[in-house]
């Protein structure tokens, strides 16, 4: 069930442009927010809740930590990419962000990222 | 009766968005060309409609809801999202269904024997449908039926129903009481790790991609379901089972060996294309 949470709050991310800059503006304050939204009984598929260790993972955009926690590739790196946007410029550029990337997942292998 | 005229399988690679443009890059010069010699035969053959399989990136069908065969029978479609607009450049764009042959292809009261599909009223399409479409329609004045496969969140359908697919659009399409000329396009890539620790640095299993056109270019049906197993498939790059839906295209031409069928080179991994057009 974690990862599947996980899955839900890099999609729901990634997918708006507004969201995108409030989680990039203060990571945890936005994490906490997002957790606060659950849906309870009167929204009863609208469930958020995360471990300990993945709500610090996406408060400190920790990318290596969530791909060893099983967040699922395809959409960890679109979520990355996302919240790393805004730092592009002269000295550091999408090419940069991939090895960089590349270089911290790779000790973990691939990991099961099934939920 | 309706007519499948042509089938074809083409890459999606948003990244190609922003670098294909004129003047062509070298590298990008024979993605280009093969996209238009597709593109020259929907138009040179009269294409009326077309059928496009595809793979939803985890947008409009999540964990929550993960079907294996979606039938588009929308009468319209809303294309891409606001996150590949701004990641890849895109732009939004309007199609127009076909609800009478999606009706067809997904049955109206009994499911077909041998393949389940979901049906969608309701489809936002993301760049794995509407690249290939921009490139080989660009007008995007032709009706669409979307199919799409779970190819991404296992469990994943088999290889085999993948054929299966390709054979009921086949006997559809040849049973449709219609003048229409159908093309089927099918949409993927070769081997492609996308987010794992091989990502964007070329092909991460070239013997896969020789493999993968050898069965086209052969016919050799039976060889592409064997050589598609899950596990060989996952080793080739984390998202290579989109390849699978090439299988579709090869089944739906009887299996026999395509016109065209090339791995194409290019600064990304090896782009597929794959044609076979009606001999008639």
């Amino acid at each position: 069930m974690s990862k599947y949470m996980i899955d839900k709050f890099m999609r729901a991310v990634e997918m708006s442009d507004a969201d995108v800059a409030r989680y990039v503006a203060d990571p945890a304050a936005f994490v906490d927010a997002w957790l606060a939204g659950a849906g309870g009984p009167h929204r009863p598929t609208d469930d958020r809740s995360l471990t300990e260790a993945e709500r610090a993972a996406f408060a400190t955009i920790d990318h290596e930590a969530l791909y060893a926690l099983g967040a699922h590739p395809y959409l960890l790196w679109h979520f990355i990419e996302a919240a790393h946007t805004h730092e592009f410029g002269d000295g550091f550029g999408w090419r940069d962000l991939v090895e960089r990337y590349r270089a911290d997942v790779a000790p973990h292998g691939h990991v099961d990222y099934i939920p | 009766m309706a007519k499948l005229v042509l089938a074809a399988a083409t890459p999606h690679n948003p990244l190609l968005w922003r670098a294909m443009r004129d003047p062509m890059p070298d590298d990008l010069a024979g993605v280009a060309g093969n996209f238009a010699r597709i593109r020259d035969a929907i138009r040179d053959l009269g294409v009326d409609v077309l059928v496009v399989v595809g793979t939803d990136h985890i947008r409009q069908f999540f964990f929550d809801h993960a079907p294996a065969f979606v039938v588009g029978k929308a009468a319209h479609y809303h294309g891409t999202y606001e996150n590949e607009v701004r990641t890849f450049g895109m732009e939004y764009v309007e199609l127009t269904g076909h609800p009478d042959l999606a009706e067809r292809i997904a049955g109206r009261e009994l499911l077909p024997e041998a393949i389940d599909f979901a049906v969608s009223h309701e489809w936002r399409l993301d760049h794995g449908f509407v690249i290939p479409l921009q490139y080989l329609r660009p007008e995007l004045d032709l009706p669409i039926v979307p199919i799409h496969t779970n190819a991404t969140l296992p469990p994943l359908p088999s290889p085999r129903r993948f054929a299966v697919l390709g054979e009921h659009l086949r006997e559809t399409i040849a049973g449709w009481e219609s003048d229409a000329r159908v093309a089927l396009i099918t949409s993927g890539h070769m081997a492609t790790d996308v987010g794992g620790p091989r990502q964007f640095a070329g092909s991460p299993d070239p013997a896969f991609d020789a493999e993968a056109v050898a069965w086209m270019r052969d016919g050799d049906l039976e060889g592409a379901i064997a050589g598609c197993r899950f596990d060989r498939v996952m080793a080739a790059g984390n998202v290579t089972y989109q390849y699978v839906n090439v299988i579709t295209a090869l089944a739906a031409m009887g299996g026999r060996p395509a016109d065209l069928a090339e791995a194409t080179e290019s600064r990304f991994a090896s782009s597929p294309f794959f044609m076979w057009r009606d001999p008639a």
